[in-house]
């Protein structure tokens, strides 16, 4: 393969890849179909970290820092993928309507207010959740490295 | 009511992202650490990768969720809308990659477990090699000391038994099996007469006696060892020596007898002395026996002498009366000198001592005998001394003694030889010596303790009374002086040892014989 080939193709089967108006596939996949995806992962995930979660918890130091504060990680981001999940399924049952204002930084939830939307509400507020996740795993790595560098020391 | 304001959750959306994007990016930065620290560990490799997918999916959400409220509230919902099923699918993509990473998690520690353990496996036991070759180590450097030190005692122990060994005055020898010497020191084979160790030289042959030398291989067989064991060895150069020997046999491992190892002293200077003493002794109680038996028989010996004398004179010298009377007087005088003979020995007649010069003396003794010697074909050398001082001594003794001596020779040399006759003065001891030394026949070594004995005589009967060294003993001794006798003699020109005999007088000389007489 001379060089004019490859110039030639590789722009053309990234072309291909990011053409997005027609399913190549021989079955047809719909938008709904990324939703479903998107949540099967929350749950995926969900399930990696109760593992991740019992694993270290049974097999791991207890008394070290940097696995306290991936457990802790673990059970947050748990949450928050729960959260998460939570939030897309309410985003889907709140039509355009409920929101007043929409794409504005005055944008509202219409009135009355039900369950539904204070849920969706909270649930936009995930970050309360997630931000704490990532600082624990800040800490754990940064408990590790301290640990690791002095058992290095030694 | 207004309904629910939106506005906080973008602003807790916004400054979320960010946040999430910078805490899941210092936690990759911490995990990159770890790696580096420690790459081989499997745990941060995982946190690693955990972190990147981790960071991915934090920069994708939060890119995309920045993006979607900017984008939105700044008016371009159409792009928005373009945009948001890359950003949802590459969220989904990371967010699988991370629940990848997690569920692989598990195997790969496993799996590290198991290389870790075999690692472990094969550090311990390199540990343990490592303390067994230190082990190993201190014990060769403890068992290199422990010979060194060893080897350095056993140095000195030999350095000792060798000194012992090689300045012992005793003759100190090992022997194979068959008597061969192996190993012996100066002084043994200087008893021996050898001047260097040789292959040859076998222990057994310089026994002089048979007998002994049964009893001594006797005593190493049953015994297995012999103590104080008194014989005669026969040296090389023919002198013999009394030794005194202690050996002990040495044993194989299965207790036979290999050889033997001994240590042996030469006690004939000892056994000489000793000898001289007892002879000494002996020579004084029969001096005393003799002098008194000589003034007993003395006197009616006179009285026999007087009336034979008598009644020769009342006879016809031709009768046969006087004949006989004639053998009754000489037989009486033989008596006499007999009698006279044994008083001279046992120092009962008087003497007037003067300075007398000892070559003049035995000159004049020859001047007498050297005809009667040259008859006999017996050549006489003189090898006197010059300048030799004065004795103090009765000069008519003296004659006597070196005319005994030089008969005594004459009768040894029947058939000719030679008398040497040498003077010498010692001037470490004071004294005189005069040799007089024959090529004769020799002195039996079995007789040489009894020659000074009175009446001993080895002449047949009737030719001497025996008394001969006895008087010549008895004088020597009145003028403090000692003789000695030599057989088989040393060649005075070539060294070495040949039949004969000789007497050495040793006499002290006027100073000294002054000196005695004072302290006397």
């Amino acid at each position: 393969m001379n060089c004019l080939t490859r110039i030639l193709t590789i722009p053309s089967i990234i072309l291909l890849l990011l053409q997005s108006g027609e399913a190549w596939a021989l079955q047809p996949h719909g938008g709904g179909e990324g939703l479903y995806v998107h949540q099967m992962a929350h749950f995926f995930f969900m399930i990696t970290l109760t593992y991740l979660y019992l694993h270290t918890r049974r097999t791991q130091d207890p008394a070290s820092r940097g696995w306290r504060y991936l457990r802790v990680f673990c059970v947050l981001f748990f949450f928050w993928n729960l959260m998460a999940i939570i939030g897309h399924e309410t985003a889907l049952h709140l039509p355009s309507d409920h929101f007043i204002n929409a794409g504005t930084w005055r944008e509202r939830l219409a009135p009355p207010l039900s369950t539904l939307k204070v849920v969706y509400f909270f649930s936009k507020m995930d970050h309360f959740l997630m931000v704490p996740a990532l600082l624990a795993l800040f800490f754990s790595l940064r408990s590790f490295y301290r640990e690791a560098r002095e058992d290095a020391a030694q | 009511m207004n309904g629910l304001p939106l506005a906080p959750t973008n602003v807790v959306d916004l400054v979320g992202s960010g946040l999430v994007i910078f805490f899941s990016f210092m936690s990759l930065v911490y995990a990159n650490f770890l790696v580096r620290l420690q790459p081989r560990n499997f745990i941060w490799g995982f946190l690693f990768y955990f972190c990147i997918a981790i960071t991915a999916f934090s920069i994708s959400r939060g890119i995309g969720h920045i993006l979607r409220i900017f984008l939105v509230l700044g008016g371009e919902e159409e792009l928005w809308q373009l945009i948001s099923p890359w950003s949802g699918g590459f969220n989904t993509l990371f967010m699988i990659s991370v629940s990848s990473a997690i569920i692989y998690y598990h195997k790969g520690l496993e799996a590290y477990k198991a290389v870790r353990s075999e690692a472990e496996k094969l550090a311990e036991a390199n540990r343990k090699l490592a303390e067994t070759a230190d082990e190993l180590q201190k014990v060769n450097t403890y068992l290199e000391d422990m010979v060194e030190e060893r080897t350095r005692e056993l140095s000195k122990s030999e350095k000792k038994f060798r000194h012992f060994f090689e300045n012992s005055k005793d003759m100190v020898y090992f022997c194979d099996i068959n008597g061969n010497i192996t190993d012996i020191n100066q002084s043994g084979l200087k008893m021996l007469g050898v001047d260097k160790p040789s292959k040859q030289l076998n222990l057994l042959s310089f026994f002089k006696n048979d007998g002994d030398l049964d009893r001594y291989l006797l005593g190493l067989g049953e015994n297995g060892f012999v103590s104080d064991f008194e014989t005669e060895m026969e040296s090389r150069d023919g002198s013999i020596r009394n030794i005194l020997l202690s050996a002990n046999a040495i044993f194989d491992k299965e207790g036979f007898i290999v050889g033997c190892e001994g240590i042996a002293k030469d006690m004939t200077r000892l056994r000489t002395m000793t000898d001289q003493l007892i002879r000494q002794e002996k020579m004084a109680s029969v001096g005393q026996m003799a002098a008194g038996v000589a003034h007993e028989i003395n006197t009616p010996l006179g009285v026999i002498l007087g009336y034979t004398q008598l009644m020769m004179d009342d006879f016809d010298k031709d009768s046969e009366v006087y004949e006989n009377l004639g053998i009754i007087e000489r037989q009486t005088k033989a008596c006499r000198k007999i009698v006279a003979d044994l008083l001279k020995f046992s120092r009962q007649t008087g003497s007037a001592k003067v300075e007398v010069d000892l070559n003049e003396l035995i000159e004049e003794v020859l001047t007498v005998s050297e005809h009667n010697l040259n008859i006999s074909h017996i050549r006489v050398v003189r090898r006197f001394g010059p300048g030799l001082p004065p004795i103090i001594g009765d000069a008519e003794k003296l004659r006597q003694v070196f005319i005994n001596l030089l008969n005594n020779s004459h009768h040894a040399m029947a058939d000719g030889g030679e008398i040497s006759l040498t003077t010498a003065h010692d001037q470490a001891s004071g004294e005189i010596i005069a040799s007089v030394q024959d090529t004769g026949s020799g002195i039996a070594e079995e007789i040489k303790s009894k020659i000074f004995d009175p009446f001993f005589t080895t002449k047949e009967v009737g030719q001497g009374t025996g008394l001969g060294l006895s008087v010549t003993y008895g004088i020597i001794r009145d003028h403090g002086g000692s003789i000695t006798v030599e057989s088989p003699v040393q060649d005075q020109e070539t060294g070495q040892r040949r039949q004969g005999t000789a007497f050495h007088v040793r006499l002290p000389v006027a100073v000294e014989q002054k000196a005695l007489n004072e302290e006397k």
